[in-house]
């Protein structure tokens, strides 16, 4: 499949203010990223607070400009651009809230939320409007005559649905969903994948999954990144990166969820998450890794090809297995 | 045999609203043994929080207990409120963000609590907590008694909390799941130190959490929520490994660790103020037969420690719930 997504050696600095005669530096959140997603995958995105997933996300969808690197959407690069104008050529790129519900305006009806999407982006024609509002709330599973209804007639659950619709109306190719499953139970979170997995078949979506549940992201993504302090420190197939995974950040991370079967695997994982105030020099995980010699504080190691398409930024991945 | 730290009897709560009565807990019935760890498991809903506040006696203005007992070291204390176990009784709650007072320091906010319900002088209790900083592993534990909330880490926090739920020598120690707003690698930490804790100083441990995987990793024990009624209960290896309830099936199907597919359950957790006749969990239950509608299975007894509130146990879910 070829790449509807890219980015190389994408950075985000945040919090920088220049000043006349101050100033300050921010922090990198994102820092050299690669990514290749590829068209009509789910490519998951794991790690824990702070490790710049959501900051990914948003300069992917051009609401956070990069401040390096190139970002690829259709073969066409869409990076430089003013916020405005990185919005508008990236339009097929939408992006899905941990809780879409919460995004409706509770004065409105159902259908004028949906309605208001569609003339944001060019689809005048009353008739028009409710014919795609009504077939896409058929799609996300939900009545058509919802649409006169406000969001507090409606379940957290349908509220949810909703929320999705509302993405799918634009008829976006890459949709990225941030947490999708966060605190939800677990009956209603496999009612979500399953609708999400049936949506992505029928409108020939590409998802982007962002989240910490690590069960979840084996469950439903084709390819992962693994990230730490704003790097991509393993990526690859969720096959093998869940099997046999390489860095040993990833190690600790799976070895970390709580199993149904009660054992635990492997060491814990040492110290809190180092902050981006504070990056530690070479390996940024070396502070914290059992494997780091005097060389990991030194060198600052690149992905590299551990098989095809599993790449490891670690110099001493192969003494790790 | 010493008697139990704590027996929940047909323990029933309600609570009226002008929506009408709310019969959230109906005939719960659990047991913690004296070092015993027990956890709660269910779905948003299932009355987990009530249950807790219930144990902890802050149960909201206009709950009642109609009927069944709370005994804590054998006294009632539902009705008899002498024997209140406030004090004996440690609280880790949810959010280690929002359950610390920002304005004051870390050791100030458990010296208040020792003020409270432990002896000895304010001397001794600020020994006892530096012991009990050491003992949850905060690091340069004198100078975490100075410091103020927004200086520790999460993680931090949550071994600050569970430091404050044992300042005052609790017989139960009671964990409104503690890990939930944690990153996985922190929230293996705190679940270790729970274990050590329970394991080096005998503590007896009520645990609420909607995660298998983290009951597996700290309980014993397990009673399993539905709609405020009890559904099964039991070794947590063996209800894991072969549950019996449909609910407890169909939902340990959700896991994505053990689908075959997501599977879902079809239907919603009834509200509590229109909670479906018999078994609760009937209109969404394939086994479901009339009588399922009639009246409320009662609990039986499978041995091994083993309890069940469905007949239809032994009888395998149609594929097509579990596909």
């Amino acid at each position: 499949m070829p790449e509807i997504l890219g980015a190389s050696g994408l950075s985000v600095e945040l919090g920088a203010r220049r000043g006349l005669l101050r100033h300050r530096p921010g922090v990198r959140a994102v820092d050299g990223v690669e990514l290749s997603v590829r068209e009509g995958e789910t490519f998951g995105i794991v790690g824990e607070s702070g490790c710049g997933k959501t900051t990914l996300a948003r300069a992917l969808l051009g609401l956070q400009r990069e401040s390096g690197g190139e970002i690829r959407l259709e073969g066409r690069s869409v990076s430089g651009l003013a916020p405005r104008e990185a919005r508008r050529v990236r339009e097929a790129v939408q992006y899905v809230h941990q809780d879409p519900g919460a995004a409706l305006d509770p004065w409105w009806r159902v259908g004028a939320t949906l309605a208001e999407g569609l003339s944001i982006h060019g689809i005048p024609g009353r008739a028009e409007q409710q014919a795609r509002i009504a077939e896409t709330l058929a799609a996300v599973g939900l009545d058509p005559a919802l649409a006169e209804r406000y969001p507090h007639e409606l379940s957290g659950g349908q509220q949810r649905r909703v929320g999705l619709a509302r993405i799918l109306l634009l008829r976006p190719k890459v949709v990225i969903l941030d947490e999708p499953t966060a605190g939800l139970d677990l009956s209603v979170q496999a009612a979500v994948l399953r609708l999400l997995r049936d949506l992505r078949a029928r409108f020939g979506l590409t998802y982007i999954f962002i989240s910490h549940d690590l069960s979840v992201v084996r469950r439903v993504c084709d390819r992962v990144a693994v990230m730490y302090l704003g790097r991509v420190v393993e990526q690859g197939p969720a096959e093998t990166l869940f099997a046999a995974p390489g860095h040993p950040y990833t190690r600790a991370l799976l070895a970390a969820a709580p199993r149904l079967d009660g054992t635990q695997t492997g060491p814990a994982l040492p110290g809190d998450p180092p902050s981006l105030r504070a990056v530690p020099s070479g390996c940024r995980f070396h502070p914290r890794c059992g494997l780091a010699t005097p060389d990991c504080a030194a060198r600052d190691p690149a992905l590299e090809d551990a098989a095809p398409g599993h790449r490891i930024a670690c110099l001493r991945w192969r003494d790790a297995a | 045999m010493s008697i139990p730290v704590l027996q929940v009897q047909g323990l029933d709560v309600e609570l009226r609203s002008e929506r009408g009565v709310a019969r959230i807990l109906q005939d719960v019935t659990f047991t913690i043994p004296r070092g015993g760890t027990v956890g709660i498991v269910g779905e948003s809903g299932c009355g987990k929080s009530t249950l807790l506040r219930a144990v902890l006696g802050i149960l909201p203005k206009g709950a009642e207990t109609p009927r069944g007992a709370i005994l804590f070291d054998g006294q009632d204390i539902l009705t008899d409120h002498a024997a209140s176990a406030r004090g004996r009784i440690g609280f880790v709650p949810q959010d280690p963000y929002l359950s610390l007072n920002p304005v004051f320091r870390a050791g100030d906010q458990i010296l208040e609590i020792m003020r409270r319900h432990a002896p000895g002088s304010r001397a001794d209790h600020k020994r006892k907590i530096v012991e009990l900083f050491r003992a949850v592993q905060l690091p340069d534990p004198e100078g975490a008694l100075r410091k103020y909330p927004h200086q520790f880490s999460g993680g931090q926090r949550q071994r600050l909390l569970i430091a404050a739920a044992l300042a005052c020598d609790p017989a139960l120690v009671v964990a409104d799941e503690p890990t939930t707003a944690l990153d996985v690698t922190t929230q293996r930490e705190i679940l270790a130190l729970l274990r050590r804790l329970v394991a080096e100083r005998g503590l007896s441990l009520l645990f609420v959490t909607h995660d298998f995987g983290v009951l597996a990793s700290v309980c014993q024990e397990v009673t399993v929520l539905y709609a405020g009624r009890v559904a099964e209960s039991g070794p947590v290896r063996a209800v894991l490994d072969t549950p019996r309830h449909p609910y407890t099936r169909m939902l340990l199907a959700c896991h994505p660790d053990r689908a075959a597919d997501l599977a879902g359950i079809p239907g919603t957790v009834p509200a509590a103020t229109a909670q479906p006749s018999g078994c609760r969990f009937h209109p969404r239950c394939p086994l479901a037969q009339p009588s399922c509608a009639a009246a409320a299975p009662p609990m039986q007894a499978l041995g091994e420690g083993r309890a069940v509130a469905c007949p239809w146990y032994e009888t395998p879910l149609p594929e097509t719930a579990l596909a």
